[in-house]
């Protein structure tokens, strides 16, 4: 493990002056899993977490709902997934991926500001995926859709190129192992699920390694040429499971949530959260039934000043390399990107179930 | 077309130039801006062998598939895709004596009455003769089978010898009968290769044009499939493109088998509006000449129904003659001259616009969740209706002329058919939503349709048009099956469709049933059951479908094993039950007098009295599982991608 020095991950401006400029104007709803009230934009609790509170645990993921994440709109283009075989270092699968997330509320810094209308089911936000390698899965498209009433379950639409067919998927199915993944549609970004499906508790803060980098100081893959000679990160160690970037020592809080649904297939999630950035995917640990650890979850970060030019400037740590290692069956997969912080490539039409059945 | 791809010819070596220089700058701070809307030819090229073996016959199957996907992207904003797909079957070669040109041979037909001294007569050797009935010189006693004899008994019915082997061998019986029938070994063996260039399966062009203020104009023109409904197996609206079930029967996925055809469709997207979280109107014009449904040819190994060896035996009888078993008094085999009885004429619809095909679908997302669509369809038939021709151009088996013995007595209920595809028009919706308290989201699909034609003996056109109402309702559950899996779930997928016809028409007469075939009302149930082991690469399933009025039941398994990134192997069965034979049986037309005062009198001309078998109408009545019933299955595919 190579570690670096602790460097700033400045938030965008136009995040920081939503948040200052709405503070104190957010209250938790009257019990755990009910809406905020006065919420506006920007981060709804930038106070720091406070054990003696209760509901600290709900803050932060608040927070984390309404975090910058991948901002207003963003594209992930390609992004290659390979499930690896931990103890052989066997790559069993590639997939190459598009991902796009856009943001439909709460918007700060790409126009319409601050949000789209009309919107009548209130979609908060939304992401799109499509498949386009291998064979088998080509064509395959995802559509999650995620209201701002956090009541409302999300809609998930899956196009399988090889029935020409949406499907509307049942809730359980984004719990469920995602096209043979080690990973369930709800740890897309480390938690893609709703708030009030967690019962959130704050832990406490800690001083932790996380794997946060300069993408162009990082010595990268030759693997997946791209035509404008962007390189993807490097993977090697125990089975090929592990970036090669570096890590740095970073304040995080450590945030246990339970599902309220007893038979969801994990019993907790730890997160250690980044104190700056807020995300919840800087590390994770996935208990199974049991409570016997079952996974570790943790996605690499780049400062965007040191990635592509089209993300300069745009105050988002970009996620740039995925652990997520299943420790039971010593099983991996990977996750290299290409982020562009570029709402031009996350319209939103992409997001709207139609566009899926315009697919080949 | 010549400009832009001049444009993506320049754009390509620009990427390339821009690929140049930036590569050794990669490290660099500057690294390159994203690339365009544009991407070079990609081209997927797999291969497939799909191999079966059929209880009591043997290879059937040993399909060698081809498939380039191409895909580019133009920098205009059209981007083009198309799969060229070519198979050569060697299963006719192989199995030559079962599906190929050394298959059949001489028959024996039944003769229940044992008239001449014997229960079985051999094809042209019955005792009663009729008109110009001495055939054998054009209609010979070889190369043939005895219809229906893959999945039932004559047991007291009509059959009649059917000519298998393939067109160029033996041309007796070939009709165009809507893309099948008339086929030689080679188109056999190759069937991409025809006259329709089928091996372009797939080639259009689509653009999204923004109309501003949220608003969208999508078009895709070319060959393409359009597919409408939310649900599987079952065609309730996804009927504009026709279906190839000589390819694997009802076995294969819809969009392996669905016959790709040239329409022009136009969506206009006009996203959210302060009720509807998303609204789309499409038009879809489908301006390729007709298709039918490919219900396979007789001697191949998929007839779906067994309806290509009904249709060449029908036509064979209309061009030749032939022997009819247990036809003369019901009980006596019977030798017909040609133009007697059979199928005379296919009317294919032509190309004209009257011909062409239009639908129409509203589809939206309410504010709360729920998707629907409204559909309307006008199209063709893509199964053939049979209607009788009666005297239009028979001859009298019994006169060796045109007519009843007494002119003023109409011919009425013969059985000698034209084909026709008759026009349909359809109007349905589909919808789906989640249902939480379950953990399943439910699909809903239904159809009404006007100009659908039925088989019925109570017409003396023996058919008639009939609304039908269709529905269907599907629940997928995924659920947690620890013994399949620990950490992934098991789809669950039940399926229930429902048919009704209205102004159904049955009636027992002296002798049986009279009326429609087909069932008044009609289940059909499906369950899949689909687990996920080792990271998705092992996938077991099992598809259970069950005929509730044909009492026949189907169960596929399969196992699903991606060796690697590149290489599928699946393995797999299909078994059938069928419980019910005994209600398959229908009025055969042997009763139905056309012809007083030789078949019954004259004031009952053309009315049937019932007397019935599992030919020809039975297949109605068991539906393509129970009329499979007999086709046991196993085997093997092989999927590699280059």
């Amino acid at each position: 493990m190579k570690v670096g020095p602790t460097t700033q991950f400045m938030i965008n401006s136009s995040y920081i002056n939503a948040t200052k400029a709405n503070l104190n104007k957010t209250k938790l709803g009257a019990k755990a899993g009910e809406n905020l009230t006065g919420y506006v934009a920007g981060r709804p609790f930038p106070e720091e977490p406070d054990a003696k509170d209760p509901r600290a645990g709900e803050k932060l993921a608040w927070n984390y709902k309404y975090g910058v994440n991948w901002g207003d709109g963003a594209v992930i283009s390609p992004f290659y997934w390979r499930y690896r075989n931990m103890t052989s270092g066997q790559i069993e699968k590639t997939i190459k991926y598009d991902f796009h997330f856009l943001n439909f509320m709460h918007r700060t810094k790409d126009a319409p500001i601050p949000e789209f209308t009309p919107n009548p089911s209130g979609l908060y936000r939304a992401i799109y995926v499509k498949a386009n390698e291998p064979q088998d899965l080509k064509n395959t498209q995802l559509l999650i859709q995620r209201f701002e009433d956090d009541s409302k379950l999300d809609d998930a639409y899956l196009y399988l190129g090889f029935q020409r067919r949406v499907r509307r998927l049942a809730q359980g199915q984004v719990t469920d192992s995602f096209l043979g993944s080690d990973l369930m549609i709800e740890d897309f970004e480390g938690y893609n699920g709703r708030v009030s499906d967690m019962k959130w508790t704050y832990k406490g803060t800690k001083n932790m390694l996380l794997p946060m980098w300069n993408h162009n100081e990082l010595k990268l893959s030759d693997e997946f040429k791209e035509a404008d000679g962007y390189k993807f990160v490097n993977y090697s160690g125990q089975g090929g499971c592990f970036p090669d970037g570096t890590w740095q020592l970073r304040k995080v809080y450590v945030l246990e949530a339970v599902p309220v649904n007893p038979n969801h297939p994990i019993s907790k999630r730890t997160f250690y959260m980044d104190a700056q950035l807020q995300n919840l995917n800087g590390a994770i640990d996935i208990y199974d039934r049991k409570g016997e650890l079952w996974k570790a979850f943790s996605v690499g970060k780049s400062h965007p000043d040191h990635h592509l030019p089209v993300n300069k400037g745009s105050g988002i740590g970009i996620d740039d390399g995925v652990i997520m290692v299943d420790v039971q069956a010593k099983h991996c997969t990977t996750a290299q990107f290409k982020g562009q912080v570029d709402p031009k490539k996350a319209p939103p039409r992409l997001f709207q179930v139609q566009n899926l059945r315009g697919g080949d | 077309m010549e400009t832009k791809l001049n444009t993506g010819r320049r754009l390509t070596l620009i990427a390339a130039a821009l690929s140049a220089s930036f590569a050794t700058q990669a490290w660099g701070d500057e690294l390159p801006s994203m690339g365009e809307d544009y991407s070079p030819w990609q081209v997927d090229v797999t291969y497939e062998n799909h191999t079966a073996h059929r209880e009591h016959v043997g290879l059937a199957k040993f399909r060698n598939t081809l498939q380039a996907e191409v895909d580019k992207k133009f920098g205009s904003g059209w981007k083009l895709h198309s799969i060229l797909r070519g198979s050569w079957d060697g299963v006719y070669r192989l199995n030559s004596d079962e599906y190929g040109k050394d298959a059949g041979g001489p028959i024996m037909l039944e003769n229940t009455s044992g008239a001449g001294g014997s229960f079985a007569v051999p094809h042209g050797g019955s005792v009663v003769q009729l008109a110009n009935s001495n055939f054998l010189a054009s209609n010979p006693n070889d190369g043939m089978r005895v219809l229906g004899d893959r999945w039932h008994a004559a047991d007291g019915g009509v059959t009649f010898g059917v000519p298998v082997r393939p067109c160029d061998v033996d041309s007796r019986g070939c009709r165009d009968f809507g893309g099948y029938g008339d086929k030689s070994l080679s188109e056999l063996e190759a069937p991409e290769f025809n006259n329709r260039l089928d091996f372009v399966r797939e080639l259009y062009v689509k653009k999204t044009f923004s109309l501003g203020d949220g608003k969208d104009l999508f078009l895709k023109l070319g060959k393409q499939q359009v597919v409408w409904g939310r649900t599987d197996l079952f065609r309730v609206l996804d009927v504009i493109n026709p279906v190839d079930y000589s390819r694997n029967n009802i076995y294969d996925e819809l969009s392996d088998i669905r016959i790709p055809m040239w329409i022009a469709q136009a969506e206009y997207r006009m996203g959210a509006s302060e009720t509807m979280q998303d609204r789309n109107f499409q038009i879809v014009w489908n301006f390729d000449q007709f298709r039918a449904n490919n219900l396979g040819q007789c001697g191949t190994p998929n007839v779906i129904l067994d309806a290509g060896c009904f249709f060449r035996g029908m036509a064979n009888l209309w061009d030749n003659g032939g022997t009819v078993s247990n036809f003369a008094g019901g009980n006596t085999a019977t030798d017909f001259g040609p133009h007697q009885i059979g199928i005379r004429n296919v009317y294919l619809p032509a190309w004209s616009l009257s011909n062409t095909q239009l639908g129409a679908k509203f589809e939206g997302v309410t504010a709360d969740g729920l998707s629907f669509s409204v559909n309307a369809l006008t199209y063709r038939s893509q199964l053939p209706s049979l209607h009788s021709i009666n005297g239009e151009g028979t001859i009298n088996p019994f006169t060796g002329t045109n007519g009843n013995l007494n002119p003023a007595i109409p011919v009425k209920s013969l059985i000698a058919f034209d084909m026709h595809f008759p026009r349909v028009n359809l109007i349905g919706g589909s919808m789906d939503f989640q249902l939480p308290s379950v953990g399943a989201a439910v699909r809903m699909e239904g159809a009404y349709t006007n100009g659908e034609e039925f088989a019925n003996t109570s017409r003396t056109e023996l058919y008639s048009k009939n609304d039908v109402f269709r529905a269907v309702i599907g629940i997928d559950r995924p659920t947690f099956i620890p013994f399949i899996s620990e950490t992934s779930a098991t789809l669950i997928s039940g399926q229930l469709f429902y048919q009704h016809i209205f102004d159904h028409e049955y009636h027992q007469a002296a002798l049986g049933p009279v009326g429609m075939p087909d069932w008044e009302d009609n289940f059909i149930g499906t369950l899949l059951i689909k687990g996920f082991l080792r990271n998705g690469t092992l996938s077991p399933q099992i598809i259970f479908a069950h005929d509730f009025q044909a009492q026949a039941t189907a169960m596929a398994p399969q196992v699903e094993w991606n060796v690697t990134n590149d290489l599928k192997v699946t393995f797999g069965a299909n078994y059938k039950l069928a419980e019910g034979r005994s209600r398959w049986k229908f009025d055969d037309c042997r009763s139905c007098n056309p012809y007083p005062p030789f078949t019954g009198t004259e004031a009952t001309v053309g009315v049937s009295s019932g007397l019935g078998g599992m030919e020809p109408l039975g297949r109605f009545r068991a539906g393509p599982i129970g009329a499979a019933f007999k086709e046991n299955d196993i085997f093997v595919k092989l999927n590699y991608k280059f």
